[in-house]
């Protein structure tokens, strides 16, 4: 069978743009570690989250060297706790749930982003930087205030956070 | 183009295969397509993506 040289060029272009794709992304994962929202945690009774320990008082907690876990609950129309205040330079797991329906979890203009189940734990896992202050919207249609549905997340430096201790869980 | 492929296929007319027939310009513009593309998704990966803040790592 003859193929044109031509051909033969573009259909090598298109081994390499997949390969180019699929290397890419590879790289994300091994590279930075980018990782997907997983189904990691078992489910709760979102009727009762006044009586469960980590999301019946919403706080950021610190659990290892420069290790912190964020417990927020979205509900309608907002998220607790209002700021979230997380050290600079440290790896955060947010750990989101909701008490009525369903509502989004994202930092505005960054990578954490995940949709907030009732009786679900979304957890994600970031890494932050400078200090900084994020806002957080809502996106999934929640009711009549979706669109006023917001949060903050505050980085603020490590001494900051440490004088705050006392509020910010 | 089309007019001088159809000029050389008429006067080879099967001599020489179809070797006479090179769509330099249909290459030139998927040549064109590919480095869009491809830098497109160079942008939209490492660029929008991955050089946002708050990566999620885990």
């Amino acid at each position: 069978m003859h193929i044109h040289a031509y051909e033969k060029l573009w259909l090598a272009l298109s081994i390499v743009l997949i390969l180019a794709l699929i290397g890419t992304v590879t790289y994300g994962a091994v590279g930075p570690g980018v990782a997907m929202v997983a189904d990691s945690q078992s489910t709760i009774d979102a009727g009762g989250i006044d009586e469960d320990e980590r999301f019946s008082e919403p706080r950021v907690e610190q659990v290892g060297e420069n290790e912190y876990e964020a417990y927020v609950v979205a509900y309608q129309f907002g998220f607790e706790p209002t700021p979230i205040v997380v050290p600079a330079n440290s790896t955060v797991t947010l750990q989101v749930t909701s008490r009525d329906v369903i509502h989004g979890f994202e930092v505005v203009g960054t990578g954490a982003n995940t949709m907030v189940v009732p009786g679900e734990v979304s957890e994600i896992t970031v890494e932050t930087d400078e200090p900084t202050e994020y806002g957080i919207v809502c996106n999934e249609y929640c009711g009549a205030g979706h669109h006023v549905m917001e949060g903050k997340l505050h980085v603020v430096s490590q001494s900051e956070f440490e004088n705050r201790g006392g509020d910010s869980e | 183009m089309g007019q001088n492929e159809a000029v050389h296929a008429g006067t080879e007319d099967g001599g020489g295969d179809a070797e006479e027939f090179d769509p330099i310009g249909t290459l030139t513009l998927i040549g064109i397509y590919f480095v869009i593309l491809v830098l497109a998704w160079v942008f939209i990966y490492f660029v929008e993506f991955l050089g946002r803040d708050l990566v999620v790592v885990g």
